[in-house]
């Protein structure tokens, strides 16, 4: 048996990673600053108090570090704070434990050029997205050579049922009329189901603790079935049930939008960034067959069957 | 004179240039006088393979061999020499050819030993075959060079000015070798000129130039003359590497190295130059070449030679008054044909300077005078060069120019074009009409007997250009032999014999009549524009005659099909050539016809491969069944994935008929040709699989999209979104080999665009495999045929616009 602490348990993607880890007998601790509700071992503290970290990883036998500021315009100090100081402090805290599953994400790399079946390149993003640099610089950290044996893997757009932030938004902004998509939405992009999602953070902690070959290199993860982005977002709304008329704008018009709202923009949630539009604007798929090989894992969900779902949990909720 | 001290160019110097140090030493040999002269060179040192000598020309040094040196450095040992009073040898006295050629033999006596591989270019190429007069040579490799000034050919006119102002432009200013250098790519520059800063250091060079013979009298003449009986006699496999571009040693050059050894093998770049050897991956071209000597191909059969084989049926029938060719404008009859063609024949050798094997460009559209032409050729010994407007300006100009015809014969229009695209320079010009400078092939000569030249069966019969559909254009040999070969075959799909005839919507097939003993009628529409041949152009034909089969194009039976309007033109059999051919377009041809129905297999290369019997035959693996191989015909199919042999591959195939090779692509030929058994295969670039004695076509192979989890090919994707929608679709890969995601672009007016959201559906619930993307715009089209998908340009298109941006 296991024992294993998971970080940021209250979001989506690191609830269900912890409650499959519980179900298949992994004796579980989440660490995060307000109750999971999970029903599992809970630690309440901030990924930016050290020792309460250290302290928490104490009689575990590997970390699953999900904990991160994910905000489409956050405070700088914030970002660095938590995504940065706080993988710094993970990171001490497995040298107790010896293994480390780091979750990281495709942004590290962008570089404001289509990815098209690209393989993991290095995270040398150092743009003025405060999200993809400081998890640009969290994964410089774990990469660094060290006695703790280390899993990175980058999950590329996570949806499925309950997801606020990429459903979610979509869904707020087509219902608020507010959504436009560059160049009507031709990139083709890849997205990762949240079972899939979990599946390979499951196989990346078991791969630390036996498989020297999948350590401190980075892996992405996404589903086997990229489609354009419109698709994309067209199923998605029409899972929701939203009818809407999709807008489109030309992309270099949205990178400059998303340029000028960066300067002016005060607020948390600007209604576009430069980042958003850019990542929005050109294609990311990739080449998943190291990811599949070092993990020994294969996406299962297909958008079709993905969408299904989140179908039915929308019709399950509209009944209650 | 002054010895001036030698200096070699320092390690750095080599470094920056991409030259290994360790090559470049000196060696002392006894000059042709008995002093000793120190010469420069660079040297790889022993390799397992053998030893290659390279000669450079003037002004030039050892740097021209730099793609040779590197590439084939490890297996080879490769000696570059700086000629004497060149690169960074010794300066010494001025030299003639006799005394270099001398001083080439006592180098290769001194430094090696066993068999030697010289290669050569510009004026070290006559150095290199006068001394292999006196060396064990085991194989010669010369780029842009002469053994003689061809008589037609005026002494280049840089050469000519480099003459008349010899010290001025070789010596006393940089102007020749700034001049040479600057005929390749910009980083060779620094290299080529660096031993030549001074006028002293271009000594040479300009006594280089002053040694060329022009006139017998000449000190030279005889060395060179010497040289040319070496090269017509040299017992070596020979392979001559020619930049088309190159305004010193042009084309005719090369046509009369090719004239003087008929079996070496040619690889010609048409956008090379002078220094082909730098603008071109020679190393890789010279390692194939030289590791396929001695040829592991069969002794071929010997000739058999008074084959009259191509014209046998034209002087059978030279009595009969019933024509061999109708077309909307003019007919001929087989007598005429027979007569004109002896008349044309005449004026050919009389007029024209014909002799045999010499090579006769014919620009005319399908009409009389191009099957007379055709005949007349053939009666004189030489070679028919069948150009086909419809592959486009550019690319005619290019097959044209590279086959350095010595004779044109076209249209009033046709010869205009020729000359103003110089698309033969140098070649007599010929014609059914009157014009001035220009041949008249309809003026007969009294006194002259008809040539009547025996062929043998390897002889060249034809060259004949690929329709540049599915690839670059390229230029196909055909000996007698395959031409008399292919009588038979076609004998054995359509039924020969008086009184039948055919009709085609391909230009060049119109040729075939006169080889079968048939009459062609030609349809009255744009031979360029398969798809305005509709149904009232095929009715009119059939009321000119007995039509009992039609050779159609996929895109003339769909204009057929969809004006007939319900009418019917009844035809016995249909042979539909080229991809695609869809279930419903057999159906309607069939309906309209009441005939067979069948889609053959064939290329320009090898026609025909089969018969093409029941086209709507459904196999496991998808794809067109184009029928059962005809007899003599073996069909091979190499599977892509060898665990799996009932898998798909790459189709091979092989018959007596099949082209000889590609003209002077010796790179084209290599990949093209394989040995299997003892016999030689064509490969054919396509894919498909054989099932119950069927051969199934899925394409071409540059078009199968390379998954993650295998190849696919794209037409096996198609058929059936095709089926589903009834609309044209093709499928596309998008990204890097072996990672590559489908894409399905189904045909639409404007440009690319995502289809909606219930055409997307459709599409994918009707196959199996994983469609990342449908998109919805129009299908580029070959301009040939207007009916082949240019993948490779959609695929592009659709991986940018996937991309985003």
């Amino acid at each position: 048996m296991t024992r294993v602490l998971v970080t940021g348990a209250t979001s989506l993607l690191g609830g269900a990673v912890a409650q499959a880890l519980a179900e298949r007998g992994d004796e579980v601790t989440c660490l995060q600053r307000h109750s999971s509700g999970l029903g599992l071992t809970e630690v309440l503290a901030d990924i930016r108090d050290a020792e309460a970290v250290r302290h928490a990883a104490q009689g575990h036998d590997a970390i699953v570090h999900l904990a991160a500021l994910v905000a489409p315009n956050p405070r700088w100090a914030d970002a660095v704070a938590i995504n940065v100081g706080g993988t710094r402090h993970v990171l001490d805290a497995a040298q107790d434990c010896g293994r480390l599953l780091h979750v990281s994400s495709p942004s590290v790399a962008f570089a404001d050029h289509a990815s098209i079946g690209a393989r993991a390149e290095a995270p040398t993003y150092a743009g003025r997205d405060a999200y993809a640099a400081t998890k640009a610089l969290a994964e410089q950290l774990v990469l660094v050579p060290s006695d703790v044996a280390t899993v990175v893997l980058r999950p590329h757009l996570v949806w499925g049922p309950g997801d606020t932030q990429l459903v979610g938004r979509i869904v707020d902004r087509a219902r608020q009329g507010r959504l436009v998509l560059p160049d009507h939405g031709r990139p083709l992009v890849a997205t990762t189901f949240l079972d899939d999602a979990v599946s390979a953070i499951i196989a990346g902690l078991d791969r630390t603790g036996d498989d020297p070959d999948a350590w401190g290199r980075p892996l992405v993860v996404t589903g086997n079935d990229p489609r354009p982005l419109v698709e994309l977002v067209g199923g998605i709304l029409a899972a929701a049930g939203v009818s809407t008329t999709l807008r489109s704008i030309p992309a270099p018009l949205a990178g400059l939008a998303g340029r000028l709202i960066g300067r002016l923009w005060t607020g948390e949630e600007p209604p576009l960034t430069y980042f958003a539009a850019r990542q929005l604007s050109v294609a990311h798929w990739y080449d998943l067959a190291e990811t599949r090989r070092l993990l020994r894992w294969s996406p299962e969900v297909t958008v079709d069957v993905g969408l299904d779902r989140l179908a039915d949990w929308y019709r399950s909720l509209a009944q209650d | 004179m002054a010895v001036a001290t030698p200096l070699s160019p320092t390690a750095n110097q080599l470094i920056s240039w991409g030259l290994d140090p360790a090559w470049s030493r000196r060696v002392i040999i006894d000059g042709a006088d008995g002093s000793p002269v120190d010469l420069h060179i660079l040297d790889t040192g022993p390799g397992p393979k053998g030893t290659i000598v390279c000669v450079h020309g003037n002004p030039t040094w050892a740097y021209a061999w730099k793609d040779l040196l590197r590439e084939l450095g490890d297996d080879w040992r490769v000696i570059a020499i700086d000629q004497v009073g060149m690169g960074y040898s010794e300066r010494g006295r001025p030299r003639r050819l006799g005394e270099r050629i001398t001083e080439l033999v006592t180098f290769c006596e001194t430094e090696i030993v066993g068999p030697i591989i010289l290669a050569a270019h510009d004026w070290g190429g006559p150095i290199a075959v006068g001394a292999a007069a006196s060396l064990n040579v085991s194989a010669l490799v010369l780029c842009n060079t002469a053994v003689a000034k061809p008589d037609d050919v005026a002494v280049p006119p840089l050469i000519a000015t480099a003459r008349r102002l010899v010290d001025l432009s070789c010596r006393r200013t940089p102007a020749f070798v700034a001049g040479t250098a600057r005929m390749t790519a910009r980083e060779h520059r620094v290299a080529l000129n660096a031993p030549y800063r001074s006028a002293e250091r271009r000594e040479a060079v300009r006594d280089f130039v002053a040694d060329i013979p022009v006139l017998p009298t000449d000190p030279s003449h005889d060395a060179l003359a010497g040289a040319a009986t070496t090269f017509a006699t040299l017992d070596c496999p020979i392979l001559l590497l020619w930049g088309g571009n190159d305004p010193v040693f042009h084309d005719r050059f090369l046509r009369d190295l090719r004239r003087r050894r008929p079996d070496a093998d040619v690889e010609r770049f048409a956008d090379a130059g002078h220094l082909v050897a730098l603008d071109k991956p020679i190393g890789s071209i010279v390692r194939a070449w030289l590791e396929a000597q001695p040829s592991n191909a069969p002794e071929l059969e010997a000739d058999n030679p008074g084959i009259g084989g191509v014209l046998s049926s034209i002087d059978q029938r030279r009595a009969d008054p019933t024509p061999v060719y109708i077309g909307p404008d003019a007919s001929l009859s087989w007598a005429e044909l027979a007569h004109r063609s002896e008349v044309a024949a005449i004026a050919l050798v009389a007029d024209g300077g014909l002799a045999p094997g010499n090579r006769v460009s014919i620009l005319i559209p399908p009409s009389p005078e191009l099957l007379i032409a055709t005949a007349a050729i053939w009666r004189a010994g030489g070679v028919p060069v069948v150009a086909d407007a419809s592959a486009g300006a550019m690319a005619l100009r290019r097959l044209v120019r590279a086959a350095a015809c010595s004779l044109v014969i076209g249209t009033p229009t046709t010869l205009a074009a020729s000359i103003a695209l110089r698309l033969a320079p140098g070649a007599r010009r010929a014609a059914f009409a009157g014009l001035p400078g220009v041949i008249d092939l309809r003026r007969s000569t009294p006194g002259i007997p008809v040539p009547a030249v025996m062929q043998s069966a390897s002889s060249l019969a034809a060259i004949v250009h690929t329709s540049g559909a599915t690839g670059p254009a390229k230029a196909v040999r055909y000996t007698h032999a395959a031409l008399v070969a292919q009588r038979g075959a076609m004998s054995t799909l359509i039924e020969l014999g008086e009184g039948r005839a055919f009709t085609t919507s391909f230009g060049p097939f119109m040729l075939l009549a006169p080889l079968l003993g048939l009459t062609c009628i030609r349809p009255d529409f744009p031979v360029d524009d398969a798809s305005r041949l509709g149904f009232d152009q095929l009715a009119a034909a059939l009321g000119q005659g007995r039509v009992t089969t039609a050779w159609l194009s996929p895109a003339s039976a769909r204009a057929i099909v969809d004006t007939a309007e319900g009418r019917h033109a009844p035809i016995d059999l249909v042979m539909l050539a080229g991809a695609p051919i869809t279930s419903d377009l057999v159906a309607g041809i069939r309906k309209v016809t009441g005939g067979v129905v069948a889609a053959p297999y064939g290329m320009t290369e090898c026609l025909p491969v089969t018969d093409g019997i029941d086209p709507e035959r459904v196999g496991t693996h998808g794809g067109t069944c184009v029928g059962h191989a005809v007899d003599g015909c073996s069909v091979l199919i190499e599977p892509r994935r060898p665990e799996d042999p009932t898998a798909w591959g790459d189709i091979l195939v092989s018959a007596e008929w099949m082209f000889e090779s590609y003209d002077q692509s010796y790179v084209a030929n290599a990949e093209a040709e394989v040995f299997r058994d003892g016999r030689r295969f064509h490969v054919t670039g396509d894919v498909g699989y054989l099932e119950d004695g069927y051969l199934f076509h899925l394409g071409r192979r540059r078009h199968v999209i390379e998954t993650e989890s295998g190849p696919v090919a794209s037409v096996a994707i198609e058929q059936p979104i095709s089926a589903a929608l009834t609309r044209s679709v093709a499928a596309v890969g998008v990204g890097p080999t072996g990672t590559q995601i489908v894409a399905v672009v189904v045909e639409g007016s404007g440009s690319l665009r995502i289809a909606d959201e219930a055409l997307a559906r459709q599409a994918r619930a009707s196959t199996a495999q994983r469609i990342a993307a449908v998109l919805v715009g129009e299908l580029p089209v070959d301009r040939r045929h207007r009916s082949k998908i240019d993948r490779s340009q959609l695929a592009d298109d659709a991986g940018a616009f996937l991309a985003g941006r």
